[in-house]
């Protein structure tokens, strides 16, 4: 569904991409771990052509991701995503935050598309917010909010930057079950996260990355409890068991 | 005292008749500011390098040309150059033009103010530019634009008495040929001061209800 290859990116005189090569099958979720300022996010943003790319090559679903082309209109159809500070329209209520882009984008009728919409705010819990405006949510139901918005575009695939982290704790787990329901379902997932237990119990692979390159990558199991590497097995320490 | 009424009695509809021209002055040249402001801004914004540099060009040239020399080269230098055009029209073009300049600074700071993070939530539902300036942007920089407009509205109205000296027959215009027809100097620019303020107000409280319908959420 998802090829990079050998993908090269800078800001400036900084190279945060060195050349990463990963894909991600249909139905896959794919967990990416590592320390910040290592790219995840980066890497993530490329994938839907939030940010350019100077070298290498990104296909979703047979398409390249060049986003100065037209084409990237088909991309980001196909590829939706939930960001780290929600960015839910503020000036719009939860139903119109969900249906904007099917209506507006899309073309649905704007009955079909909030008959759907409610839908899927059923499905995670709060439908009873329907007609509220974003500032008056807590930051767990807006990023479930956000979450509807983007399964709402009928996606092939959902881009996850942090959704968490942004986050107090204790909100922390309806997210997390709201995402995990996803994957359940057959969702295809690519997740940039600090969240280990979740990569461990919902992703199928993990990969870590470091100072601009895929370092290891293997199954969730495998990548948590027997790391190769030795800077993985660094990050996770440091993850796990921050005293 | 009975002579002041008496004259103001007699001078009112004269200066009334001036009213109803700053208004439709006024007006025009809002209409016209602020669809060229708006131009401007997004030109701007836009990022694309030739109208970027077409929108900062022109309006740090007109920014930097008094008002008064841009009507008299509307009205007295373009008949020149075979366009006719009346004094009213003048008017209202010259001061559309020169307010267009300050209305795109207040939209551009207005646009600048939008969170970056609603613009990759337009772009990650596959918005199309001019989709997602219409349903995310400008509404959003309407908020913050709403104030210095109000603010912008009465310096244009209070600016139309600029266009008497290219005989625009506007409150200022009637006025100045009352007070040298009848030298009743203090009554006549009571009159006139009086005039504007009581047209401001109903800007004022324009201003207001917009802020209110775009307001805070």
């Amino acid at each position: 569904m998802i090829e990079i290859r050998d993908l090269h990116k800078r800001f400036g005189d900084t190279e945060v991409l060195k050349g990463i090569n990963a894909s991600i099958e249909q139905g896959e979720v794919v967990c990416l771990i590592g320390a910040s300022g290592s790219g995840k996010s980066t890497l993530l943003r490329c994938v839907n052509g939030l940010e350019s790319y100077e070298a290498g090559e990104i296909l979703v679903e047979g398409m390249h991701v060049d986003r100065n082309d037209r084409s990237i209109r088909d991309v980001r159809l196909a590829v939706s995503m939930v960001f780290q500070r929600f960015n839910l329209f503020p000036n719009r209520t939860v139903i119109e935050n969900v249906i904007e882009g099917p209506v507006y984008v899309k073309g649905e009728t704007r009955a079909d598309a909030t008959d759907y919409g409610m839908s899927l705010l059923e499905r995670i819990g709060i439908a009873d917010k329907a007609n509220v405006y974003p500032s008056s949510l807590s930051g767990g139901q807006q990023q479930r909010v956000a979450i509807a918005r983007s399964l709402a575009m009928r996606p092939k695939m959902i881009l996850f930057d942090e959704p968490t982290s942004a986050l107090d704790p204790e909100l922390v787990g309806d997210v997390l079950t709201a995402m995990r329901s996803l994957a359940d379902d057959g969702m295809t997932m690519f997740v940039v996260t600090h969240e280990i237990s979740f990569a461990r119990e919902v992703a199928d692979r993990v990969l870590f990355m470091d100072r601009g390159l895929i370092v290891e990558e293997g199954t969730a199991e495998k990548m948590l409890s027997a790391p190769e590497h030795e800077r993985t097995r660094d990050f996770l320490q440091r993850v796990l068991k921050p005293l | 005292m009975e002579d002041i009424i008496t004259n103001a009695q007699a001078f009112l509809p004269i200066l009334l008749q001036g009213a109803k021209i700053t208004i439709g002055l006024t007006v025009c040249a809002l209409i016209l500011s602020t669809l060229l402001g708006l131009l401007l801004a997004i030109m701007r914004y836009s990022r694309i390098t030739p109208l970027v540099w077409i929108s900062i060009t022109f309006i740090n040239v007109i920014r930097g040309i008094p008002i008064l020399v841009q009507l008299f080269y509307i009205y007295f230098v373009l008949p020149q150059f075979g366009l006719e055009i009346t004094a009213f029209q003048a008017g209202a073009i010259g001061l559309g033009i020169a307010y267009s300049c300050y209305m795109a600074e207040n939209f551009r700071a207005g646009l600048e103010a939008i969170d970056p993070g609603q613009i990759e939530a337009a772009q990650s539902i596959a918005m199309p530019w001019s989709l997602m300036m219409r349903r995310v942007v400008l509404p959003q920089a309407i908020r913050t634009v709403l104030p210095p407009y109000g603010n912008t509205m009465i310096m244009l109205l209070k600016d139309t008495s600029q266009a008497s000296v290219i005989t625009v027959a506007e409150i200022t215009f009637q006025g100045k040929l009352i007070a040298t027809s009848t030298f009743e100097n203090t009554t006549v620019y009571s009159l006139v001061a009086m005039l504007y303020l009581c047209l401001s107000i109903p800007l004022i409280i324009l201003a207001f209800i917009l802020e209110r319908r775009f307001g805070k959420r």
